[in-house]
């Protein structure tokens, strides 16, 4: 499935200042996979040591937020995947 | 009943089709909770003080310091060393001395959480999220309104909670970001512009809220986009 990933401002850094990257992937897991292969140091956001999905990141499929087990479940083409880690600035 | 002072301070948004002398007078008798008088805190306790919020409790237990003054504006040079609340109360009864400020130099905690707040709608301008999810508790407890922003240099998020409605922020906070929060004054301006103006249109009963959707600022690429939360149906807070 071809697939754009949104990218937050926060992680715009590691994708070269790219705000849209297209991917291709049956799951929001295998595009992110995609990205990280393309874009390695946002691993590190991503991911906790034991190299699991950090908890602070939230994913959205087409705007609506979805769980950690929905990371595998099939997209569509053209659907948009967007993330961002939660902040508590004040 | 406004007075002929109120009328006319207030005039310019008295006009305004949904508002009116009726809702300037349900603002006159709400009372509202801000708890930090910092970045967000600054802009959302100055919107609602000038717009006659007739009861304003302001909680924070910090004092001013000179690394504040890049965003917090309730606050001067001439204020470092003292205590937010009071200088923060002293800058909104400069700007409306028809309303009343309380000011309580407090740190949020486990044990005075419930007390500080009573029945109060809340305003969450918070630097931090434990703190941020006492006041989550009590708001779902108590079913009371949670107003939040939260900034992180050039971005931006905020959404209402409505308990018993809404995805509260426990469905939705899992930990957040570690390490000194990054920030540019202009940020926790208009995300607390934000916040302020939620809680005007909920005393009024006017508009649509910000409930069950995040709107995001990205000052960057000077957008807004929104995306939909949930309820999480296994949250321990409002399940």
């Amino acid at each position: 499935m071809d697939v754009t990933i949104k990218i937050a401002a926060l992680f715009r850094k590691f994708t070269n200042g790219q705000e849209f990257v297209k991917v291709t992937g049956n799951s929001p897991m295998e595009c992110l996979h995609e990205l990280e292969t393309r874009f390695p140091k946002i691993r590190r956001w991503l991911y906790d040591k034991q190299g699991n999905l950090r908890p602070q990141v939230w994913f959205f499929v087409n705007g609506q937020k979805i769980s950690a087990d929905d990371m595998n479940r099939p997209l569509n083409d053209g659907d948009e995947l967007f993330f961002i880690v939660a902040v508590s600035g004040g | 009943m406004l007075s002929k002072r109120e009328l006319a301070r207030y005039q310019r948004q008295i006009i305004i089709p949904e508002w009116t002398k009726v809702g300037q007078e349900k603002l006159k008798k709400a009372k509202v909770l801000v708890s930090g008088a910092g970045g967000l805190g600054s802009a959302i306790l100055t919107y609602l003080a000038v717009a006659g919020v007739g009861r304003i409790k302001i909680i924070d237990g910090d004092k001013v310091e000179l690394s504040n003054l890049n965003r917090q504006v309730l606050h001067t040079d001439r204020d470092i060393g003292r205590d937010k609340v009071d200088s923060a109360k002293e800058k909104l009864e400069l700007l409306n001395p028809d309303i009343k400020v309380e000011a309580i130099k407090e740190i949020i905690t486990e044990n005075n959480v419930f007390d500080l707040v009573g029945d109060y709608p809340i305003v969450d301008a918070l630097d931090n999220l434990p703190t941020r999810l006492l006041l989550n508790r009590v708001a779902v407890k108590r079913i009371l309104p949670l107003f939040r922003g939260a900034v992180y240099g050039f971005e931006g998020r905020a959404t209402t909670v409505i308990p018993g409605k809404t995805a509260c922020l426990s469905c939705l906070y899992k930990g957040v970001l570690p390490g000194k929060i990054p920030v540019v004054g202009v940020t926790p301006a208009v995300i607390g512009c934000i916040q302020a103006t939620e809680v005007i249109k909920y005393f009024l009963s006017i508009g649509e809220l910000l409930t069950d959707r995040l709107l995001i600022y990205d000052g960057l690429s000077m957008r807004f986009s929104e995306v939909k939360l949930k309820k999480d149906p296994k949250c321990s807070e409002c399940r």
